[in-house]
């Protein structure tokens, strides 16, 4: 017998030797419902993301109608040199995710530039699938932009949960990102930066 | 009469400063997360749903297991099962020698220090790298977790200094965390970009779409994974739930009972190999979980979700610290799971709680933790484990309280013993006088009294 059945079949008949219910026939417990879970909402989903996103150590920029993520970006990093992104709207991208040879050659990057598919505002997450060859992007870059169409905020995760989609040709990987990388696991003194990206600024733009 | 917890306890208590420090520190951790409750109205909702979707799901999770493996498999995912730690350190050095990996690196996982995956890996010749901090920081100190969640607890800034000036190269006396956290952060990142393979524990396993979901505050498990060309995550049986609507449960509550956050920065879903690596292992371990489900009493343990909330606020953890109990989890869920794993070794740690219950009280999954110890405590007897003083002492009590007669002759008398000079009474041989003084007795008993009033 393989291990595979092996372990299932000690676990079945554990189960069932201590859970079996001769009157119902049924052995274990039933599913319960969460449709009726009364979760958090928000009367202004974008104020309170923004605020969370704060209170989690990242930035927000609410991008204007017209205005240009390319010069806004270079005016928030002037001294960046290497920035990394596949959005064919960056085109002041030095690096591409998509082309690198290998994931480590995105080492070095200043500013890496993301897409976001919408946001949480009960905490600040926001759901990025992988959309480039290499993901390293989104951990490798010592600052981190996320672009995020302002009209995508869910309430809660439970809202978040029944909406979030994989890439179709990068269908391997997503992650839902809230602030910084942080640590406080030096006597329990907070710090930005730990191995992933050292500030996080949500730009939202406008439809 | 003393436990090897209360011998431990007593060591670490001898730095006042620092247990005191230990001590406000949990008990910070544990008032943000009652902020956190307090800010969801649906927060006891949660944790009932919580609970009733753990005991659903470990109750049927023969079926979930399948159809998690089946599903991992169709998205391209290579699953092995681990009967033991054994079998688990072997199908992990298997892997790692068939791609002829040199170097590991590996984010925070409680299931390899429970299978002690990384001596045996290492004296296979292969290099293992932790790449969260805390768990970094007792790697290079050559010393185990004292707490699951954060690992380093017992170090203070100027004990981390002093290790990263010796085996990181840090500057000399300059011991300010932020520094030296950028210090470890430019060490790991070459770790990153040189290692051949990286190693995911994993909080969730998702039946229904075969996700291994990870949860991290500093991105360790994403660099560890995004980099090297191998990924292999691996998880205990018990982390698989069934689809994401459960998960949105415990996604809301992991991080707000655990640290007090609303969420960790990174839940990252890795559902196969990115597309310039090797496909994705998960090796899923039985390790004894098939076994306890059925225990009568204590089955109940594995719903735990390792979020660390029943150590922060236990009077006892926060005052005695992890390295204070034997099993290499601490704390209520640490007295229980060690005793899951044998009573013989682990039986001293029963003693390590005051049955306050402010662990069951705060675990977002409602593990009955304090009534496990009650009931473990009940069967010292039989595992042969129980104090023989503690025992002799329990029938001596067992007939005084037993006969109104010799109580009331006791306690007439007892008064008596007030004339006992403090240093005789006081002394080692008593067991009461440790830690405390010993109590002066009335002259007149309680009963006495109430008898008086009815006159």
């Amino acid at each position: 017998m393989s291990n595979k059945e092996d372990i299932l079949k000690r676990y079945r008949a554990n189960v069932r030797e201590k859970f079996f219910d001769e009157r119902s026939g049924k052995t274990g417990y039933d599913m319960p419902d969460l449709s009726d879970i009364k979760a958090i909402t928000y009367s202004d989903k974008l104020v309170q993301f923004i605020k969370m996103t704060e209170s989690v150590g990242g930035h927000v920029i609410e991008v204007k109608e017209g205005q240009d993520i390319n010069k806004l970006v270079k005016e928030m990093y002037p001294d960046a040199k290497e920035i990394a992104s596949n959005l064919p709207e960056v085109t002041i991208a030095t690096r591409n995710p998509d082309t690198v040879g290998r994931a480590r050659d995105l080492n070095g990057t200043d500013v890496g530039i993301i897409r976001g598919m919408f946001g949480v505002a009960e905490n600040a997450c926001v759901w990025v699938p992988q959309t480039m060859k290499e993901k390293a992007v989104c951990f490798i870059s010592e600052n981190l932009v996320i672009l995020l169409p302002k009209s995508q905020i869910v309430n809660n995760m439970h809202e978040a949960y029944k909406r979030i989609e994989f890439d179709k040709e990068y269908d391997g990987y997503g992650t839902f990102i809230s602030g910084p990388s942080k640590t406080a696991d030096i006597a329990q003194v907070l710090v930005m930066g730990a191995q992933a990206a050292r500030s996080a600024t949500v730009l939202l733009l406008p439809e | 009469m003393s436990t090897g917890h209360s011998k431990a306890a007593k060591e670490f208590l001898k730095n006042q400063t620092y247990s005191k420090w230990h001590d406000a520190t949990f008990w910070a951790v544990r008032t943000k997360r009652d902020n956190m409750a307090y800010g969801l109205d649906e927060w006891e909702q949660l944790r009932e749903k919580a609970s009733q979707i753990k005991r659903h799901t470990i109750t049927h999770l023969d079926e979930y297991l399948d159809q998690f493996a089946k599903k991992a498999e169709e998205n391209g995912c290579i699953v092995h099962w681990a009967k033991d730690a054994h079998e688990f350190n072997e199908i992990v050095y298997g892997i790692l020698k068939n791609h002829n990996v040199k170097k590991l690196v590996k984010s925070k996982s409680m299931l390899t220090e429970e299978c002690e995956m990384n001596p045996y890996l290492e004296a296979h010749g292969i290099e293992v790298v932790e790449t969260d901090l805390g768990e970094r920081i007792i790697q290079l100190k050559g010393q185990k977790p004292s707490h699951i969640v954060m690992p380093a607890i017992h170090l203070n800034h100027d004990d981390v200094g002093e290790l990263f000036e010796e085996k990181l190269g840090s500057e000399k006396g300059n011991h300010d965390p932020t520094y030296l956290t950028y210090v470890a952060r430019l060490s790991l990142r070459n770790e990153f970009l040189t290692a051949d393979a990286g190693m995911t524990g994993g909080n969730f396993g998702i039946a229904e779409t075969g996700d291994i979901v990870v949860c991290t505050n500093e991105g360790n498990a994403d660099m560890s994974t995004s980099c090297p060309k191998l990924h292999i995550a691996a998880i205990g049986l018990e982390k698989i739930i069934p689809n994401y609507d459960c998960l949105a449960v415990f996604q809301r509550m992991l991080c707000r009972a655990g640290t007090g956050q609303p969420t960790t920065t990174y839940t990252s879903h890795f559902r196969k190999a990115r597309p310039t690596a090797h496909p994705m292992h998960i090796v899923l371990v039985d390790n004894g979980r098939s076994e306890w489900i059925g225990n009568p009493e204590h089955w109940e343990a594995l719903k735990c979700i390792r979020c660390g909330s029943c150590m922060n606020t236990c009077p006892v953890y926060r005052r005695s610290g992890g390295y204070s109990y034997s099993y290499f989890i601490p704390g209520p869920i640490g007295i229980n799971l060690g005793m899951l794993r044998d009573t013989q070794q682990h039986s001293g740690n029963v003693s390590a709680c005051t049955l306050c219950l402010s662990c069951q009280t705060v675990c977002p999954v409602k593990v009955n933790l304090g009534d496990q110890i009650y009931q473990w405590r009940q069967q010292l007897d039989d595992f042969g484990t129980a104090n023989p003083q503690k025992k002799l002492m329990c029938k001596g009590m067992s007939t005084i309280f037993g006969s109104s007669g010799i109580y009331n002759f006791g306690t007439a008398l007892a008064h008596w013993a007030n004339i006992i000079p403090s240093p005789i009474i006081n002394c080692g041989l008593n067991p009461w006088a440790e830690g405390h003084k010993m109590m002066e007795f009335p002259k007149k008993p309680f009963h006495k009294i109430i008898k008086d009033l009815e006159k």
